[in-house]
């Protein structure tokens, strides 16, 4: 899929995805060894974000699926449309009853149907969801398990067994395996510790917050009507706040937000006094904002001594 | 190289991470993919494959680091710094470099290959060779060579004194071949440039044996510092346990929520309900085409905590308080009491102040007097007179304390009522078994009426009793 661990920092770059080499490093392993990925790391990284540039990116169909508490094989892999099931008795009573027509005894009838049973548990009424959509694709796909650690215990388990090797078996219709392996990204917010087993099964990526430079080249990408000094303050103010002892760390997307919400409202500079007002999109919580606007001022008045020193020995140059 | 990774792994497994053997193979293939040219390549790729877990990145880069750093890093600064000290240009000193080598071609056979290398300023070659030398000796060095003689005991094992002698020997040479006498500074420069290198071999040698002493030293099987958190007892935590504990306090409620919410889950997916079923699908012709499912009510536990803040349990009562923070975050109908001879109510307190000062501020008496003396029984009394209302048959009912109640009245009837009146009543006890009763304690008194009594003196125990209250 990819060659080396560059051209997966300029495809995903070509998408619009900003990523140091260590991620590409992961994910070109990856793609080279047929492994899934386990993303974990704080909220708004960009871990779900990795699994739907990497279809982009790679021209594939992306699978998602989507765990939360009570997520169980039936929402996962496949299920017998019930409904349609019965419905299609319903409709084809007639035809069932000549069949059933030259039975002479309850055994026969039983037998006779018996042998019609492999109509209603066909292809026709199997509702195959994202697992085995995955599994039974033509093509290779990236399958997105988004939010694993959600998910119960018992699923895991499950989960293990169809990442190991990619075949599930259907009671009715016997095994079916994957033509191509798909590519699996799992992210988890590590509300709860994965299994090893699960993880063993992965290779591991830590999503961090990127380094300041890194930040800036993300805003410059997403927003790129926002202005250039604005953004460069912008970071290194994030950086501060992500030092703090808060409820929730401000997240990439977060701040975005923030640098859209202050290029809509024209704002060019940080001492603005709408800056403090706008916080409310970059945190979430009274206290955490109450904090974020501290630690404003406080960026601002040593960017202010700051400025004053560096004002005072430009006039000590120009003396001379 | 597949050794390297092998004892690599094995190090990492004596510090307590664990690597699988298909671990290793993955990590031997990225590097098969990768190659290992590329330092950060390559130590992702590692990391990647082996370390899963948080917890076990800082290990892994501090062993990283011990294992396969010092390496070929340092040659770039050294020789800047050596330029810098001779006060050479760039220019010049290539330039010098240049008749070195010239020089050492002339002398071949007298000197020995390291020697060479390090004259000419091939650091990484050195370091390669020195290592590789290192390898198989400095096993049973580092045992005795950490006493005096420290240096000389490095010098005899690199033979330093045979390289001085060659140093010396080519030194002669030069002198006696002259130089270049068109450039004036170069001999004068290059027995002290030998001179340096020479210096810059001892400290490599050092570093070296060093590396290798603590690569020694990591190696020896030490507990694990989290499974050590998890079994000290709350009495002997140090500062930096305090600070570490609250990541674990947090994943500890989580854990209680996520066990009550999979058995709130269970409850609500009732039986098949069949007159349900029945009734639902006669406008289908009694053809069972929805399936209707019991339904069962929706229970939200209540949570009252009562927590023991006196001094006897100081070290306990700070974790729990975080515990108890850490639920009321969770839940929305939770109210938090400390005591210790008066009753006060913290449930405000948590809600407003983030966690540190919040448990501060309660330890620190901003509610209620933490220096008397600690009376169960007063304590006991008021919460019945203020606020009983607060239990009803939902209510589960925890109580953190040692019981020792200073040989007050112990008032164990406001016990036995508040557990006719809640659904459960436990109590923790982060004191040991075997002392409840003994003294002042009152334990057996208030464990009659009590639905479990857990001794609760570390997380590993705090695990077992959150366990057992959501089963």
């Amino acid at each position: 899929m990819f060659q080396s661990v560059d051209e997966v920092i300029n495809r995903l770059a070509g998408e619009n995805y900003i990523c140091n080499r260590e991620v590409a490093t992961v994910v070109y392993l990856a793609a080279a060894m047929r492994k899934p990925i386990l993303v974990e790391g704080p909220a708004g990284v960009g871990k779900t974000e990795l699994g739907k540039v990497l279809s982009t990116a790679l021209k594939l169909e992306l699978i998602r699926l989507q765990c939360y508490e009570g997520l169980d094989e039936a929402k996962a892999l496949y299920e017998w449309e019930y409904a349609k099931q019965l419905l299609y008795t319903q409709i084809l009573k007639d035809k069932i009853g000549e069949i059933l027509k030259g039975a002479q005894s309850l055994q026969a009838a039983v037998d006779s149907i018996s042998q019609q049973d492999d109509v209603f548990f066909s292809d026709r009424f199997l509702l195959a969801r994202p697992l085995l959509r995955a599994i039974l694709a033509p093509q290779p796909t990236v399958l997105l398990i988004d939010e694993v650690d959600k998910s119960d215990t018992e699923f895991e388990a499950f989960l293990l067994e169809v990442l190991s090797d990619f075949q599930v078996s259907v009671p009715e219709l016997g095994t079916l395996k994957a033509k191509h392996l798909p590519l699996v990204v799992l992210t988890s917010n590590n509300s709860r510790e994965m299994s090893d087993a699960l993880k063993r099964r992965c290779l591991h990526l830590y999503l961090d917050f990127p380094d300041p430079k890194r930040e800036l080249e993300i805003i410059r990408l997403k927003v790129p009507e926002a202005d250039a000094n604005l953004s460069a303050e912008v970071v290194q103010l994030l950086h501060r706040l992500r030092k703090l002892d808060l409820k929730k760390r401000p997240s990439i997307s977060e701040a975005l937000d923030w640098i859209k919400a202050l290029t809509l409202l024209n704002i060019k500079n940080l001492d603005d006094r709408l800056v403090a007002e706008t916080m409310s999109t970059l945190m979430k919580y009274e206290a955490d904002i109450r904090k974020a606007q501290e630690e404003l001022a406080e960026y601002l008045r040593v960017r202010k001594a700051k400025d004053q020193s560096g004002a005072a020995e430009s006039d000590k140059d120009l003396l001379h | 190289m597949l050794e390297r990774i092998l004892e690599f792994s094995r190090m990492l497994r004596q510090n307590g991470v664990r690597v699988s053997v298909s671990e290793n193979m993955d990590a031997v293939r990225a590097l098969e993919l990768l190659g290992i040219a590329d330092r950060t390549l390559f130590k992702s790729a590692l990391r990647a494959s082996l370390v899963k877990r948080s917890i076990d990145v800082e290990p892994f880069n501090r062993l990283f680091d011990l294992y396969f750093l010092g390496q070929g890093q340092s040659p770039r600064a050294t020789e800047q710094e050596l330029m810098a000290e001779l006060g050479l240009t760039p220019e010049q000193f290539e330039k010098m470099l240049e008749q070195i080598r010239e020089f050492l071609r002339r002398m071949d056979g007298e000197v020995s290959p390291l020697t060479r290398a390090l004259l000419a300023g091939e650091l990484a070659q050195v370091e390669r060779m020195m290592f590789e030398a290192a390898e198989g000796e400095l096993g049973e060095m580092t045992q005795w060579a950490r006493g005096t003689g420290f240096i000389d005991q490095i010098a005899a094992r690199f033979m330093l004194a045979s390289i001085r002698e060659e140093i010396e020997k080519f030194k002669m040479a030069l002198a006696r071949a002259g130089a270049e006498p068109r450039i004036p500074w170069i001999s004068e420069k290059i027995s002290e440039y030998a001179e340096q290198r020479l210096r810059e071999l001892m400290r490599l040698a050092q570093r070296l044996l060093q590396r290798e002493m603590q690569k020694k030293e990591a190696a020896v099987p030490g507990r694990r510092r989290s499974d050590d958190l998890s079994q000290k007892s709350f009495a002997y935590y140090t500062e930096e346990d305090i600070r570490r504990m609250s990541e674990v306090v947090t994943r500890l409620a989580r854990r209680f929520k996520n066990l009550l919410s999979l058995r709130r889950r269970r409850a609500r997916r009732g039986r098949l309900a069949v007159s349900a079923t029945f009734r639902k699908n006669l406008q289908y012709g009694g053809v069972p085409f929805r399936i209707q499912l019991e339904r069962r009510r929706k229970e939200k536990p209540q949570v009252v905590v009562l927590c023991d803040i006196s001094d006897s349990v100081l070290n306990a009562s700070r974790f729990m308080l975080q515990f108890v923070y850490s639920i009321q975050d969770l839940y929305t109908k939770v109210r938090s009491f400390v005591f210790v001879s008066d009753i006060g109510e913290v449930t405000r307190l948590f809600e407003e102040h983030e966690l540190r000062q919040a448990v501060e501020m309660a330890l620190r008496g901003d509610v209620i007097d933490v220096y008397s003396h600690s009376n169960f029984g007063r304590a006991f009394e008021l919460f019945h007179r203020n606020y009983i209302s607060a239990v009803t048959g939902k209510t589960t009912f925890v109580i953190i304390g040692d019981g020792r109640n200073n040989y007050n009245r112990a008032n164990e009837w406001v016990v036995r009522e508040i557990r006719q009146k809640a659904k459960q009543l436990i109590w923790l006890n982060p004191e040991s078994r075997l002392t409840w009763g003994y003294g002042d304690s009152e334990m057996p008194r208030y464990a009659q009426y009590c639905d479990l009594v857990e001794e609760c003196r570390n997380i590993e125990q705090l695990y077992k009793v959150i366990d057992r209250i959501a089963a």
